[in-house]
């Protein structure tokens, strides 16, 4: 059994308060006893006493020592008296072991015929020590009973506390023990209970787990529908058509979808717990991203910003970043980052830019585009220098061999002259068969030794299948520069059109480049005019 | 029933003679040659009692009683002590058991008592104050 069991702790306390009240009562109860006895044993010396007194009262009175020493006798012979005397005027009459100490008593003996005249003393001394064993002994059965009628309550307390509260209670606490609550299992209230405080607590008990059975449905239920949502959100995550990443402010991505998976799948990249700050290791313009990220966090936005993504692959990848600063409940920061492809856009918006600046049919910059490129270069103020060119006998080509040959010359041409120029430089068609050719920070000699150049480009001949010959074209040039010869855009290309002009009307079939610069032209006319 | 009737008509009389005696005092008398002249209660009582044989002058005493259940002797103990005859008499029953004489005399009549205390130096009596005569001597008188 367990020591601090309800059971053992009631004996025990029980057992220890009979014995505590045992002694308490039984040491009053021989005290009082005591005190009794005293009393009873003074009241039968005095009773002794009424009964000699006549006796007593004559031996005093004639000083008779035989009556006297019967008197004495008599009195001794009494268990309460220990030893008597009598003593008168003429007279001294006491018993063997009579000597004068406390517990004495003492009765005066008056003359049997006058009330008023004394005659002697009777000392008498009281037994204590038999008083003392007589209320001892009472005490002892006394404290024997008492101890016995403990004993009894002891045993009936205990049994009928076992039976009423603590076996019923125990029964309660093993039952309550094996419940697991939010079950329907409820406690049974014992027989004898029904109506009991005992009854109360397990109706009590019983309200509670019938409470907690309902708070624990209710959180089931609860658990479900955080389960559905849960499994929505997720579906709805997972088959994001754009990448969706969580982000800690280190980099550490918490969590991320299928498609962000596949994305750096397709970028040949192993997936990583970490590509840096706001995934700055997948783009190429990492510095754009921190930039716009700043801005717009700064506004309280978020960033949207399209980067390329690094790729080992020709397919260039583009995506449009949405950086988003996220709170959560514990007040940590993260960011959302979603990838949005956008390369199909950019591939379209690509095409269109093509067909909007280059010739569709030479693959050459458009005049308008070569236009846009010179405005460019006059807003950054770059010297650079402008060649007009005009090939020579086009339309008879056109006329003879038909717009199909005149076409193919025109692409044979363009692809020869772009063999020859810089990455820097420019080479546009203007118009018909009319191109621009742009130096940038280029000489009058560099000008020349590039027109040579393209001019012995130009004119390697075409062999003409459909027709089974081979032509030719020559062309002729007019170079202006800026900002030497005009600031004025307009004014600049007129200029090198004049010296082109120039070279077309002068030209000879011998001379091998036809090129003139439009400062000559005007030191030629300043010359004619002088 | 015959024993009973004397017993009342003895009762009966004898309250009429202490009717009859009620006024009269009961004197106590020695010898005229005695040379105690007064006594007082409490010596009367000694003398009487057995306490002492002795006159307070050291002289014997011998005190005279009257036999029986006189009427007279009743009516002396019942004015000295304050007791019934009776209890007198048990009280010297019991002393006769402790081995004490008494050193009474006894006289059958009042004469014989008169004639003893003449007689007899040493003597103390009592007598109604009437049969008193001058050959007595009164040294105490008990009243009612």
């Amino acid at each position: 059994m367990n020591k601090s069991g309800l059971v053992i702790r009631l004996a025990v306390v029980i057992i220890f308060t009979a014995v505590i009240v045992g002694l308490i009562t039984t040491q009053l109860f021989y005290r009082f006893t005591f005190l009794n006895e005293q009393a009873l044993g003074e009241q039968s010396i005095n009773q002794l006493f009424n009964t000699v007194s006549p006796t007593a009262s004559i031996a005093s009175y004639l000083g008779d020592e035989e009556l006297a020493k019967e008197v004495v006798n008599g009195l001794i012979s009494n268990d309460v008296i220990t030893a008597a005397a009598i003593k008168t005027d003429v007279l001294m009459v006491q018993s063997d072991n009579y000597q004068k100490s406390a517990n004495i008593l003492e009765f005066t003996l008056f003359s049997p015929f006058q009330k008023k005249r004394k005659v002697g003393v009777l000392f008498v001394k009281i037994n204590k020590k038999f008083l003392a064993n007589k209320a001892d002994n009472i005490s002892a059965t006394n404290a024997f009973v008492v101890a016995i009628e403990a004993l009894i309550i002891t045993i009936i307390s205990i049994l009928v506390t076992y039976y009423v509260i603590t076996r019923p209670i125990l029964s309660i606490g093993r039952a309550l023990h094996l419940i697991s609550p939010g079950t329907h299992q409820r406690i049974d209230k014992p027989v004898s209970h029904q109506k009991s405080e005992i009854g109360l607590l397990v109706d009590d008990v019983n309200s509670l787990l019938a409470k907690a059975e309902q708070q624990m449905l209710r959180e089931k239920s609860l658990r479900s529908e955080v389960q559905v949502l849960e499994s929505r959100f997720r579906m709805l995550f997972e088959n994001a058509t754009s990448a969706i990443v969580l982000v800690e402010p280190q980099g550490d991505i918490l969590l991320y979808n299928e498609t962000f998976e596949r994305l750096v799948e397709k970028l040949e990249l192993s997936l990583k717990k970490n590509y840096g700050n706001y995934l700055q290791d997948l783009f190429i313009m990492k510095k754009d991203l921190h930039e716009q990220v700043q801005i717009a966090f700064s506004n309280n936005e978020s960033a949207v910003v399209e980067l390329e993504l690094i790729s080992y692959q020709d397919e260039k990848i583009w995506v449009q970043v949405v950086v988003t600063q996220l709170i959560t409940d514990d007040f940590q920061e993260n960011y959302q980052i979603t990838l949005h492809d956008i390369s199909k856009r950019k591939q379209q918006i690509s095409l269109l830019d093509k067909r909007a600046n280059y010739d569709s049919l030479t693959n050459l910059l458009n005049r308008q585009a070569a236009e846009q490129h010179l405005k460019k270069l006059t807003l950054t103020s770059v010297s650079f220098a402008l060649i007009m060119m005009d090939l020579n006998d086009f339309k008879p080509i056109n006329d003879i061999f038909g717009h199909d040959a005149g076409d193919e010359l025109l692409i044979h041409v363009s692809s020869q002259m772009m063999k020859s120029l810089r990455k820097a430089d420019v080479l546009s068609r203007w118009g018909g068969d009319e191109f621009v050719v742009i130096l940038p920070n280029a000489t009058k000699q560099e000008v020349k030794n590039v027109c040579e150049k393209l001019a012995a480009q130009l004119s390697k001949p075409l062999h003409l299948s459909q027709h089974n010959k081979s032509i030719f074209v020559t062309a002729s040039m007019g170079a202006s520069f800026y900002p030497d010869d005009q600031v004025e855009l307009l004014e600049l290309i007129r200029s090198a059109d004049k010296a082109m002009y120039q070279v077309k009307k002068n030209k000879s079939a011998n001379e091998a480049l036809y090129l003139e610069f439009c400062s000559d032209i005007t030191h030629e006319k300043k010359d004619s005019k002088l | 029933m015959t024993k009973f009737i004397r017993t009342l008509t003895f009762l009966i009389c004898t309250l009429l003679s202490i009717s009859v005696h009620a006024q009269e005092s009961l004197a106590v008398v020695v010898n005229k040659e005695n040379p105690v002249d007064e006594l007082s209660r409490s010596e009367l009582i000694d003398l009487f009692m057995g306490k002492y044989v002795a006159f307070p002058n050291d002289e014997k005493a011998i005190p005279v009683e009257l036999k029986g259940e006189h009427e007279i002797k009743i009516e002396f103990y019942q004015n000295l002590v304050g007791l019934p005859l009776s209890r007198v008499n048990a009280y010297w029953s019991r002393l006769r058991f402790t081995g004490r004489k008494r050193s009474a005399v006894f006289q059958s009549n009042e004469s014989d008592l008169i004639a003893f205390i003449i007689a007899n130096e040493q003597a103390i009596g009592y007598l109604p104050e009437s049969q008193i005569t001058a050959d007595l001597k009164v040294v105490y008188i008990l009243n009612e």
